[in-house]
């Protein structure tokens, strides 16, 4: 089993971080979440809605973004978030208005009508985030959302987290202490598949001290 | 079903925009056009029974080149993660994919119909087995673009999802060769999984209900054990 005693509420509008190492079923619980998995014992809800149950109305009010940063590279990146945004249901100018928002947002402009097999990592993971948000999801999960950026992407993306905190609940996973402790407004430790503890980042001066004291 | 349309026009745009439909459709056309040209001059009979049989076989060899793409890179891409966490129903999604490769190989058909327009200029074809080869045609290149698709959702590799479209599409095929080796009853059973064995008649003229569903059921569960492979993940 993959995972196990995993017991964690994450409350509305903050950012949450996953710390862990590599294989410690940070992926997993991500793809539990997002609903690419099925829990094969359990119960996962989201904003209200049970995952397994209520399979679709739980992945509405979801955006994602897979560690690859995956997108389609024969789409253009404009017409990449369309396509997300009507696969989510949306419909006629609602689905230009919402491509223009998050292109604004995530700073695209520059690269919006280019093939997305053109991009660099950095646009690319921006992209990635932008289908994410397009339909201005209640939760938003990132999976290793800075794996692979240089210095200057992962400060860019880092803000942008923060900027959408309260806005939106925000889960990201990572295996890099310093980026859970600039992010996230509360961690939890997983390790060997198990929560090993939740704290509010207020309350943990030495995040290092306290990861090593679980591990 | 707007969704279905959103999916759809998202395969066609991947279909259409790499090299490898325009590849088969041109391989494909050109040894239809070569074999055709040799058959009329040879044999100066004006009917397509032989093209009917080049395209059947075409069909087995070339399906493959263009389902083998379907899942295996879309999983090999990570994209599959995006599909599958959309609130869209899996069944959806393998429909787009299907009708996608279908319709691509429905239209290299179509460009395949000139020849009847030289038949009919020049000769006098018999309709009945033209209309009934077509039947055949459309029903089995829906059973093999379904085979192709259940492959691909069984791998990342593409060419692995390629050779296991061609051996399943050829076990059909010579199915009735290994019935008459078998015992009773199972040798009916296996006569009856042939591919050719309910091909010919249709191609010939003789159109029986079961052969139609034998290609209609053999596609239905193909494109349901692809959905249910997604459900799975």
């Amino acid at each position: 089993m993959a995972l196990a005693a995993l017991d964690l509420e994450i409350n509305r509008g903050e950012v949450f971080g996953l710390l862990g190492p590599n294989g410690s079923g940070k992926t997993t619980f991500i793809r539990l979440l997002s609903g690419y998995l099925l829990p094969t014992a359990g119960r996962l809800e989201i904003c209200g809605s049970d995952a397994v149950e209520q399979s679709l109305q739980a992945r509405r009010k979801i955006g994602y973004v897979p560690e690859a940063a995956p997108v389609y590279g024969f789409m253009r990146v404009r017409e990449f978030l369309a396509f997300m945004a009507r696969l989510r249901g949306m419909e006629g100018r609602a689905v230009h208005d919402a491509v223009d928002r998050v292109i604004a947002a995530l700073a695209l402009e520059a690269v919006a009508d280019k093939p997305a097999r053109t991009l660099s990592r950095g646009y690319r993971q921006r992209t990635a985030i932008a289908q994410a948000l397009v339909h201005d999801p209640e939760l938003l999960i990132l999976d290793e959302p800075v794996n692979g950026l240089d210095p200057r992407q992962i400060i860019e993306i880092r803000g942008l987290i923060r900027d959408l905190a309260g806005r939106h609940t925000v889960l990201m996973s990572s295996h890099v202490l310093g980026e859970v402790a600039r992010t996230a407004d509360r961690v939890g430790i997983l390790l060997d598949g198990r929560l090993r503890g939740v704290r509010a980042m207020a309350d943990t001066p030495d995040l290092e001290a306290w990861f090593l004291s679980l591990a | 079903m707007k969704l279905l349309g959103v999916l759809l026009r998202k395969e066609l745009l991947a279909t259409f925009g790499s090299p490898v439909g325009y590849t088969v459709a041109a391989v494909f056309l050109l040894v239809l056009g070569y074999t055709f040209s040799l058959t009329l001059f040879a044999t100066k009979v004006a009917n397509l029974i032989y093209i009917f049989h080049q395209m059947y076989v075409l069909t087995i060899l070339l399906v493959p080149a263009l389902t083998m793409r379907a899942f295996a890179e879309e999983r090999r891409n990570d994209t599959l993660e995006l599909l599958l966490t959309a609130p869209v129903g899996e069944v959806w999604i393998v429909l787009a994919k299907f009708l996608a490769v279908y319709g691509l190989v429905l239209a290299m058909y179509c460009g395949a119909m000139v020849y009847v327009g030289v038949l009919e200029a020049y000769g006098a074809p018999d309709w009945g087995p033209i209309a009934s080869g077509s039947l055949a045609l459309v029903c089995h290149a829906a059973l093999i673009v379904a085979i192709g698709l259940l492959m691909s959702s069984l791998t990342e590799n593409q060419v692995v999802a390629a050779a296991l479209t061609l051996g399943a599409s050829l076990m059909l095929w010579f199915a009735d060769s290994v019935a008459y080796l078998l015992p009773p009853p199972f040798d009916v059973v296996v006569l009856n999984l042939s591919l050719i064995g309910h091909f010919r008649p249709m191609v010939t003229g003789s159109v029986f209900v079961s052969d139609i569903g034998y290609f209609v059921s053999g596609t239905l569960l193909a494109l349901f054990l692809t959905t249910r492979r997604l459900v799975e993940r």
